[in-house]
């Protein structure tokens, strides 16, 4: 080693040594305490009255789960814009304060009280997966605010404060599955997620086909990381079903299509589905995998009605992108504006005059058609569509159902009767125990 | 010079930390209850945060003990961070109606979880003998574990229902009052009691660092090896710290499961789990208070980015971050923020090299180095020790007592350093048997052999870099006087035999080659070792050292057995040792030197010439 | 217990491992001939895949578009070691966290250039029935390239002068300087190598993994926990705990679930860990 370098070496190991004694006292504890006693400087300035008012938005703008994310905000934005454009709420402007869950759990939470106890938001829009939807509820039920879920899911949430416009299994499952079974048989294979969305939707999925005379032969619950289908495709070719019904969730999932597509099942086994399209995964498959699926979502993008024209138009010309909309988009949408309408109705922003028009029983012609806020289930009465992927990536609409009703929800929520009720019914025997 | 001459040098120091350890210690404590007190003046949403930024402060308290004082990555704190806290909240769901204080339940429950499964943990590693990678990727797969099942795991527990990805709800907050009518913190509460909880688990760790065990910790991080051969089972010292580290993990855990209300299997997630080192790094690694102020840097960061339209900037902020620090910034924070008042440098310079003002040793004192409770013997009795396809050491029978000076030598490749390697407990032995002062030791560790009386000098200096001088010999004789004082007092006689005196406090890795042999040697002579190896002891060292080396060691022989490998044949003969040696791995010839100089045998062997030597 | 049944089974899990295999390679080169961990290794196979996918939309075959996606990747290797890598050589663990960082940045990167969804390959290919039970042609064609892969890297390292200037660049730099080799030199052409071979990962498996921003993240873990057990000899190693771990897991998801298939992956890389603390390859005589 040359000598240069070792007294180089010399003196660098001095300094290290002072520095090292110097850390190791109590200046060290000095500095850190003023580290950390500067933060706490910083205070909001307090409101004022004619300030916008301020709803929050926590989606996942990034991470696996973006897919629906960025649309879900796109959805929000639009119509806040619609808002503000016919002239906003009790004459003040509406402003969204949005954050980026980043596809993590934790996040959801604390944004959700950030927006509370920070911005002193007057509603919230967030939420993708039902683990976010049932962490959040409870810090609105808290902050008595009315909180919009606007996502497909497996169904039960019954809360005062909580309004979902996304359309539930029971809506969803009740119109595919007895459609799946006419046009393909009686032996059904299910494959979903591990989470509640997937295991609850699966008990769903054996309630409609033993309604129907049709039983589910099996089942393979998948956790979101996984990449390799091919035990899941084994266990189907054993099990040998009519229809494959698959619930997957994120990009991940996407690929059990395209190795479905690959292993040559299309020609012998249907494959249906209630949220597959809800995140454009239809984009992301090849054509072959793509073609056929068949899918029960509450808006397809290609629909012909003149509410969708505009919104689509209005769409594009924002947000300079010719995608599909999915249907999450417009689930907030609908969120939007049917809480701008309950705002008029109340005449004040103030929480509980604002659930109680809510509450009253309001309608909206809305891009996916009619729907209705049922008063009691505060679930969406609204039309659920049976859709085929086509070779254009996109979807084409083979049959319409109107007006359909929450049957589950119907059931077992009564919030006006109950207002205090706080659950997410789970299980077919919750409802029976009630 | 007098007893009280040289105490005055060696001791001041530590009289001057424990001092400035305690008034640092409580200038500490009042900081801390100075930022408690301040928690309730801020404003609510602020502390709300603030709280878990104070939490992930502490996951990575326990984090820089395992890492910046032990040395081993552990990808494995929020693994102990997560159980800590679902159990703990379970407990607390269960209990709290019944006790009305929360935390008085999940606390020691959350902490008790955390060290159990790091004890577990810990024995794979540790009693494992993994290297640091090893370790390290340990942790990790222990963390992908316990996400994965935790993913699918479902079990309801009297009144707290666990949903497997729905993770575990309705968790309590904060309730410090006892009884029915107890009511919850509120959010400037919750940052107070937090900062007290977290700020009492720092001054504990920082204390316990301050003391011999936290000297030991830093021992086995500066140089494993060393620390066992000076009779430290240093398994155990990392496996306790890592167990204390667990337990502080699961505290963490327990206090963010009141804080959140919600707990999910994302907590063990390894995106999460990659965020604890980042704390460390930022806030300065080994610093212990560093990761407090890491967790409040990139929580805010991420936080006030977060928030952002669209988001993601948080990930690319955090990202190039880590790269800079990891390039750039060794210090962390604190580091760089420290190094700038670091211009006194309390140092002192390396000063004049004055030959021979050190040494005029008090050879007596030798004498009586040796421990009593051994006799002084090592035999090695057909040890035999083969690598893959070579055979070291092929059937050598030794037996070495007290009393005289042996010498091995032997041509290069002869196995002289793997007969010292098999003695010392550094490699098992493939056939044979030791015995150490007449007891079996071929199973024994090294720790063991060398808590027996074995003393070994290696080849290169071994010394602990980072600690003084008198730090250096103070380690070798805590273990086998176990009293503070009485290692003191040790450590001055050493210095004056070595001679080393005025060089006490220096850095041990600024010493010459030379200084840092007799510091070696040093070190051995605290351990009052029975049975003494040396492993070229006097090489880099001046004609007038080697002289002192070798009365030294005629010395010392008087009362243990001293075993010295040597190839100067001149230091050799100045020994007046038996001598040994050794080729191809066996017993080749034994005698005075000069009885071997005259063995042409032996010059064969040495000179590579073929007549008297059998070829294998 | 039908004859198809196991032998569609045995099948699926050798492709499983195959896929697994490709997709470590790149790591086990980095690794085992450098001793870098590099953690952004996940992204490097994302880069390849979109490389491949869009020179795919832009009209090139798919050969050559596996192609482009190595030469990209191979020189984006090269420009990571000189920015990063090199300055951090026997900084193992700051390696993983500056490679980790690294990560971070090319996924966000990743995101917000091509989206969240971005159209996908276009074409598929047939299916091949043994008994009744069938599985995607690709999926054989996969075994043979990871054979293929494996036997070409043997060669590159053991037969060629680059080769052996590598191995004697890692396992003795001081003395490989002495002698005249360029270490600095080699080191960044073998990070460029294991970042091709991502590359090529990310792009031949196109057609059975969508190209997604996390795409990487999923394989990158096994490779990871592989490479580190293989040990000293790192491809021979890592042939042996990929192949055998890959296999077994996917065999154990099909039996059970994914879940338990991970589970046992883990659980056997703790136990091979416990047993072989310095990789399984550890007293093996093969030169790689």
């Amino acid at each position: 080693m040359p000598f240069e370098r070792k007294s180089e070496l010399l003196v660098r190991a001095m300094l290290r040594d002072a520095i090292r004694r110097m850390a190791s006292g109590w200046r060290k504890n000095l500095i850190c305490a003023a580290l950390i006693g500067t933060t706490f400087l910083t205070v909001p300035p307090p409101a004022r009255a004619d300030d916008p008012i301020k709803i929050g938005s926590i989606f996942d703008l990034t991470g696996d789960l973006n897919i629906y994310g960025i649309q879900q905000s796109r959805g929000l934005h639009l119509a806040v814009d619609k808002i503000n454009e016919d002239g906003g709420l009790l004459g003040r402007k509406v402003e969204i304060v949005e954050s980026d869950a980043q596809s993590q759990q934790a996040k959801y939470t604390q944004y959700a009280n950030t927006l509370l106890m920070r911005d002193h938001i007057s509603a919230l829009f967030a939420g993708l997966t039902s683990s976010a939807r049932e962490a959040i509820r409870p810090i609105a039920r808290r902050a008595n605010i009315p909180y919009f879920y606007s996502s497909l899911y497996e169904g039960g949430a019954c809360d005062k404060q909580t309004f979902v416009t996304g359309p539930s299994a029971s809506q969803q499952l009740g119109v595919l599955i007895p459609w799946a079974i006419k046009t393909y048989g009686r032996r059904l294979f299910v494959m979903a997620p591990d989470y509640n969305f997937g295991t609850i939707s699966t008990e769903w999925i054996r309630k409609y086909a033993a309604d129907n005379q049709a039983e589910v032969i099996g089942t393979d619950i998948l956790p979101l990381t996984v990449t390799d289908y091919s035990p899941t495709i084994q266990k189907i070719q054993q099990a040998k079903p009519d229809v494959v019904v698959a619930l997957p969730v994120g990009a991940n999932q996407t690929g059990f299509l395209e190795q479905f597509a690959a292993a040559g099942l299309k020609q012998k086994i249907g494959l249906v589905s209630t949220n597959y399209g809800s995140g454009n995964q239809q984009i992301a498959l090849s054509v072959d995998a793509a073609r056929g699926i068949a899918v029960s979502p509450e808006y397809v993008s290609s629909a012909k009605s003149p509410q969708n024209e505009a919104f689509k138009q209005a769409w594009q010309t924002k947000f300079q992108t010719t995608d599909p909309i999915i249907g999450p988009a417009v689930d907030v949408w609908n969120a939007a504006l049917l809480w701008a309408s309950a705002v008029k109705k109340a005449g004040t922003i103030d929480s509980d005059k604002v659930i109680a028009a809510l509450e009253s029983g309001l309608s909206l012609d809305s891009p996916n058609g009619a729907i209705t806020l049922d008063a009691r289930s505060h679930h969406l009465v609204q039309s659920i569509f049976i859709a085929k992927g086509n070779d254009k990536r996109d979807f084409d609409i083979i049959e319409t159902h109107d007006r359909v009703g929450p049957a589950f929800e119907q059931k077992v929520c009564d919030l006006i009767a109950q207002p205090q009720l706080a659950k997410h019914f789970t299980s077919l025997n919750d409802a029976k125990s009630r | 010079m007098s007893d009280c001459e040289v105490t005055d040098l060696s001791l001041p120091r530590r009289k001057r930390d424990a001092l400035l350890a305690h008034r640092g210690f409580w200038i500490a404590l009042l900081l801390v209850g100075a930022l408690a007190a301040g928690a309730s003046c801020v404003d609510s949403y602020l502390a709300y945060v603030a709280t878990s930024w104070v939490i992930f402060g502490l996951l990575g308290l326990s984090l820089d003990l395992i890492w910046g004082r032990a040395g081993v990555l552990s990808l494995g704190q929020t693994a102990f961070f997560g159980i800590g806290g679902y159990l703990g909240s379970v407990a607390a769901i269960n209990l709290a109606p019944l006790t009305g204080n929360t935390l008085i339940c999940s606390g020691p429950v959350g902490s008790l979880a955390g060290a159990c499964i790091a004890g577990l943990v810990g024995w794979l590693i540790f009693f494992g003998r993994m290297g640091a990678l090893q370790a390290t990727i340990l942790t990790y797969t222990v963390t992908l574990i316990i996400w994965t099942s935790a993913v699918s795991f479902h079990a309801t527990v009297g009144a707290a229902v666990i949903g497997g990805d729905n993770g575990l709800a309705d968790i309590p907050p904060y309730v410090v009052e006892f009884g029915n009518m107890a009511t919850p913190l509120g959010p400037n509460g919750m940052l107070a009691c937090t900062i007290l909880i977290a700020g009492g688990a720092y001054l504990l760790s920082a204390s316990l660092m301050r003391s011999p065990f936290g000297l030991l910790v830093d021992c086995v991080r500066l140089n494993a090896e060393k620390t066992e051969l000076l009779g430290y089972d240093t398994r155990k010292i990392q496996f306790l710290l890592f167990v204390l580290a667990g337990s502080i993990a699961g505290l963490a855990g327990a206090l963010f499961g009141h804080w959140a209300n919600y707990l999910t299997p994302s907590v063990f997630s390894v995106q999460e789990g990659l965020l604890v080192p980042i704390y460390v790094l930022v806030g300065g690694r080994g610093t212990l208070a560093g990761p407090f102020v890491g967790a409040l840097l990139v929580g805010g960061l991420s936080f006030w980015l977060g928030g952002g339209v669209i988001g993601g900037q948080t990930t690319l902020v955090m990202g190039l971050g880590l790269m800079l620090l990891v390039l750039f910034v060794e210090g962390g924070v604190i580091g760089a923020v420290t190094s700038l008042f670091a211009k006194g440098n309390r140092l002192r310079a390396l000063g004049t090299e004055t030959e021979g003002e050190h040494r005029h040793p008090s050879l007596a004192a030798l004498k009586h180095i040796a421990r009593q409770d051994s006799d002084g013997s090592l035999e090695a009795r057909a040890i035999v020790r083969r690598f893959g396809g070579i055979t070291p050491v092929n059937g050598v029978s030794l037996t070495f007592q007290r009393g005289r000076v042996y010498c091995l030598i032997g041509p290069n490749g002869a196995g002289k350093s793997t007969f010292l390697r098999c003695c010392m407990g550094s490699h098992t032995l493939s056939e044979g048997e030791i015995m150490l002062a007449g007891k079996r030791a071929t199973t024994w560790r090294t720790f063991e052999r060398a808590r027996a009386g074995l003393g070994v000098k290696m080849q290169t200096p071994q010394i602990f870099d980072e600690l003084s001088v008198a730090q250096n010999l103070w380690v070798a004789a805590y273990q086998v006087e176990r009293d503070r004082r009485a290692a003191d007092r040790k450590v001055a006689a050493i210095l004056s035999t070595i001679g080393l005196v005025a060089r006490a406090q220096f850095r041990a890795g600024e010493l010459s080659h030379g200084q840092q042999q007799w510091l070696d040697i040093g070190m051995v002579l605290c351990m009052s070792p029975a049975v003494i190896m040396l492993d070229e002891p006097a090489a880099g060292m001046t004609a007038v050292e080697r002289a002192v080396l070798a009365s030294m060691i005629r010395e010392l022989a008087t009362s243990a057995a001293v075993i010295v490998v040597e190839h100067d044949m001149d230091f050799v003969r100045s020994l007046e040792a038996e001598t040994i040696v050794l080729h191809q791995g066996e017993l080749f010839a034994r005698g005075s030197i000069e009885e071997l100089r005259r063995n042409e045998a032996v010059l064969d062997i040495y000179l590579g010439r073929r007549r008297h030597v059998r070829t294998t | 217990m039908e004859v198809d049944l196991v032998a569609i089974t045995l099948i699926s899990a050798v492709a499983s491992a195959a896929v697994l295999l490709i997709a470590t390679l790149g790591l086990a080169v980095v690794f085992g001939l450098m001793g870098v961990i590099n953690l952004a290794h996940g992204e490097f196979i994302m880069l390849g895949a979109y490389a491949a996918l869009l020179s795919t939309r832009a009209g090139l075959p798919f050969w050559a578009a596996i192609i482009v996606a190595v030469v990209l990747a191979a020189a984006f290797g090269a420009m990571v070691e000189l920015l990063l890598i090199r300055r951090l050589y026997s900084r193992i663990l700051d390696t993983m966290l500056a490679t980790w960082g690294l990560s971070l940045v090319l996924y966000q990167a990743a995101v917000v250039v091509f989206g969240a969804v971005t159209p996908g390959l276009g074409f598929s290919f047939s299916s091949v029935n043994i008994g009744a039970y069938g599985i995607s042609a690709y999926l054989l064609v996969l075994i043979a390239v990871a054979a293929l892969l494996t036997a070409a890297l043997y060669l590159l390292l053991t037969r060629t002068s680059y080769g052996v200037l590598a191995r004697a660049a890692v396992q003795d730099p001081q003395m490989s300087a002495a002698i005249g080799i360029d270490a600095a030199r080699i080191n960044t052409a073998t990070f460029a190598l294991g970042s091709g071979l991502a590359g090529f990962a990310g792009a031949v498996l196109l057609p059975i993994v969508p190209a997604t921003p996390g795409m990487g993240f999923a394989f990158v873990v096994k490779a990871f926990l592989g490479v580190v057990i293989a040990g000293p000899l790192a491809l021979s190693g890592t042939v042996m705990a990929i192949g055998v771990l890959g296999a077994l897991s996917n065999i154990t998801a099909s039996v059970w679930s994914a879940v338990f298939g991970d589970l046992l992956f883990f659980g056997a890389t703790i136990a091979l860990l416990r047993v072989f603390p310095q990789g399984i390859s550890q007293s093996w005589r093969m030169k790689l």
